[in-house]
């Protein structure tokens, strides 16, 4: 090959391959919209938060950005909203151990940032995050199990080292509780602590209240 | 020999290789922050900004440099107009010095980011290109009067070099593709599909047109290797490096929101990705055996072949270990892209700059030899830490992949308490990288004014 041939090989090859990302970039523009549900002015408003605080600078986002805690795309889908909310506004005031500093965000700004979220964990991204082995691994289980699967209390909390560190870990929650106190503080934790980020489970019946306070009495 | 204008490359280097420490010394803090959150005033993120922020800066100012000593050594002659370039660099700096003022001040007050003209004022808040509005602005005008001036040097003397266009065209194509991230979308899976465009079509792209130029130059350089021989096999490394670069853009659509089908577009091509990274290694280990004087500046080489080496290892290996989808579905978003991202920017850009402030230094400080055996220092020092570095990132990727994504433990568990040891090792082996650092630096300063080492 002479010298002429690998410069024009560079030239009008590369010219070819930018055109070919041009045209799948234009598709792309037309499919995008399609793949999420319609942008409100609360959720750009929502997004304009995300970048003011710099939260990329710490969070990934459909898994792009720091690597230094958890990853945002579909944590709107994964945790309570009013547990988020409350720990947006202070994380240390509802765990004290969390990373993640005050930044002062107002309460106008905490909801446009969980309209925004709530939005990414809406959009379709060919399924990624993967659902992960163990979360779809099925046995035998009590009735309390299964409602504690089923209200997915793993997301905000840890039993054997399985689930979420937003919330207490409650390998050993037994012996702290008394089964009518606990019963009382799944249906309203406020009722029982007032700071609690916890959302009731009022919904539930209070046979499953009570199935889900003997399986959590079991921990030990 | 003795252009004035090499003065302005010795600007622009100096400035890099202090910003390169400016980049080692926050990330040792960055990785310190791992183990403890609170350990220093400024939080992670203030403090992940400037590190990336300063890599990305001082390896545009060491491509300046190199390039407005390169322009100068292809043309043999003086730059178009010297104090344009002086003005170039001091405005260049100045920019630079306001937005970390910026960062800083953001790092303590958040509030202070305020919108003005509907942009924010200190921050966009954009991993890599966080620079606000006023300042995208600032940096293309210098983008563009780095350009001009260099593109005017090489039209004065009608000389038009292979190793010259390929360095102009990835400029230019450098200063084009800052544009896409410049402006505002309402929709996150459109603004990190542009984002993509700056980030990827730079370091996959325009970057590698630079190197691949650069490296022409330097072989041709240090070993009298035939111009034409380089500059065809430049031409065809430059041109697998944009096919496959190109469209191999589409890994990094594969979660985004984006359409299924840059599953397979981003798959094939950025499976082909490491193929001129291959061909560049083989290359420059020919073109040593045809070299027509006997080596003086065995440092420079030394460095450029090192880069060449770990360009395939960083940016070839260490990207195509997780480029697949059906990989990146589990290491997407971990510390896998981390180590790949530390290994790639050292040995891809990283070791470039250092190669060519060595290629340079003789001409630079008017000495025909200079004492070259603390460049080797430097180097083990560094290279053996971020060997390193990138082994303690890559195990933590791996447990983090495993226990997350397969295992479905929660992300803060598997930070704090079974990835514990991979920071620590990470921040040990930071220190370890920045002796080496500084080795370069106090070489870059005095190496010159030494006695020479005695041939072995």
């Amino acid at each position: 090959m002479s010298k002429k041939t690998a410069k024009n090989f560079f030239i009008y090859g590369s010219l070819f391959f930018f055109l070919v990302l041009v045209l799948l970039t234009i598709d792309t523009m037309i499919q995008v919209p399609k793949r999420a549900p319609a942008i409100t002015a609360e959720i750009d408003a929502g997004k304009k938060v995300w970048h003011k605080y710099d939260c990329i600078g710490c969070h990934t986002i459909m898994g792009n950005g720091s690597y230094f805690a958890p990853d945002m795309t579909n944590v709107a889908g994964r945790k309570p909203k009013d547990f988020l909310k409350k720990f947006i506004l202070d994380p240390r005031a509802i765990n004290p151990k969390a990373a993640m500093p005050k930044l002062g965000l107002t309460e106008k700004e905490a909801d446009n940032l969980m309209a925004f979220l709530e939005w990414t964990s809406q959009v379709d991204t060919n399924k990624w995050p993967p659902k992960p082995v163990l979360a779809m691994a099925r046995k035998e289980a009590s009735s309390g199990q299964v409602i504690y699967q089923k209200q997915n209390c793993a997301a905000c909390h840890i039993i054997a080292g399985i689930g979420g560190t937003a919330g207490p870990d409650l390998t050993r929650i037994g012996p702290k509780w008394k089964a009518e106190e606990l019963t009382r503080y799944l249906k309203n934790p406020a009722s029982v602590k007032t700071a609690s980020a916890m959302p009731g489970f009022a919904h539930l019946s209070e046979q499953e209240l009570k199935d889900l306070s003997d399986y959590l009495l079991t921990l030990q | 020999m003795g252009y004035v204008s090499h003065k302005i490359a010795n600007n622009f280097f100096t400035s890099a290789i202090l910003l390169f420490l400016v980049q080692v010394v926050v990330g040792i803090i960055a990785a310190l922050q791992f183990v403890w959150p609170d350990f220093f005033i400024l939080n992670f993120n203030t403090i992940r900004t400037l590190h990336v922020n300063a890599l990305v800066v001082w390896l545009l100012l060491g491509f300046m440099g190199a390039s407005y000593y390169v322009i100068v050594e292809e043309s043999e002659t003086e730059l178009w107009s010297i104090p344009l370039a002086q003005f170039q660099f001091w405005a260049t700096i100045l920019t630079v010095g306001l937005v970390v003022i910026g960062y800083i001040i953001m790092g303590f007050y958040p509030q202070a980011n305020i919108t003005v003209f509907g942009t924010l004022l200190l921050n966009e808040g954009r991993e890599y290109i966080e620079a606000p509005r006023w300042a995208d602005i600032l940096i293309v005008v210098s983008v563009l009067l780095f350009l001009l001036n260099t593109a005017m040097t090489a039209w004065k003397t009608k000389k038009f070099t292979d190793v010259q266009g390929v360095l102009i065209a990835g400029n230019l194509f450098l200063a084009l593709m800052y544009l896409p991230g410049v402006f505002y979308t309402k929709n996150m899976i459109m603004d990190q599909f542009w984002w993509w465009w700056v980030i990827h079509l730079w370091v996959e792209g325009a970057w590698e047109l630079i190197a691949a130029a650069l490296l022409a130059f330097s072989l041709h350089k240090l070993l009298g290797a035939d111009r034409t021989m380089l500059a065809k096999w430049m031409y065809i490394e430059v041109g697998l490096v944009m096919f496959t670069g190109i469209l191999g853009l589409g890994h990094h659509y594969y979660w985004i929101g984006t359409p299924a089908y840059w599953l397979w577009i981003g798959g094939i091509f950025s499976a082909l990705e490491p193929v001129p990274l291959v061909l560049m290694v083989w290359d420059s280990f020919r073109t040593t055996r045809y070299a027509t004087k006997p080596v003086e500046n065995k440092v420079g080489l030394f460095y450029t072949i090192s880069h060449v080496v770990f360009n395939f290892v960083g940016a070839g290996l260490w990207g195509v270990f997780h480029t697949l989808p059906q990989v990146n579905k589990y290491t997407h978003g971990t510390q896998i892209t981390t180590a790949h991202g530390h290994i790639a920017f050292y040995g891809v850009y990283a070791l470039l700059v250092l190669a060519m402030i060595y290629i340079a230094l003789p001409t630079l400080r008017g000495v025909k030899q200079f004492n070259q055996s603390r460049g080797y220092v430097a180097f083990w020092w560094m290279t053996i830490s971020m060997i390193f570095i990138t082994f303690s990132l890559t195990g933590a990727g791996l447990v983090q992949s495993y226990l997350e994504r397969v295992m479905g433990l929660d992300y803060v568990m598997v930070k704090s308490a079974y990835n514990q040891y991979f920071w620590i090792f990470r921040a040990i082996f930071g220190a370890g990288f920045l002796v080496g650092a500084l080795i370069f630096v106090k070489d870059f300063f005095t190496a010159w004014k030494e006695p020479l080492a005695k041939a072995s």
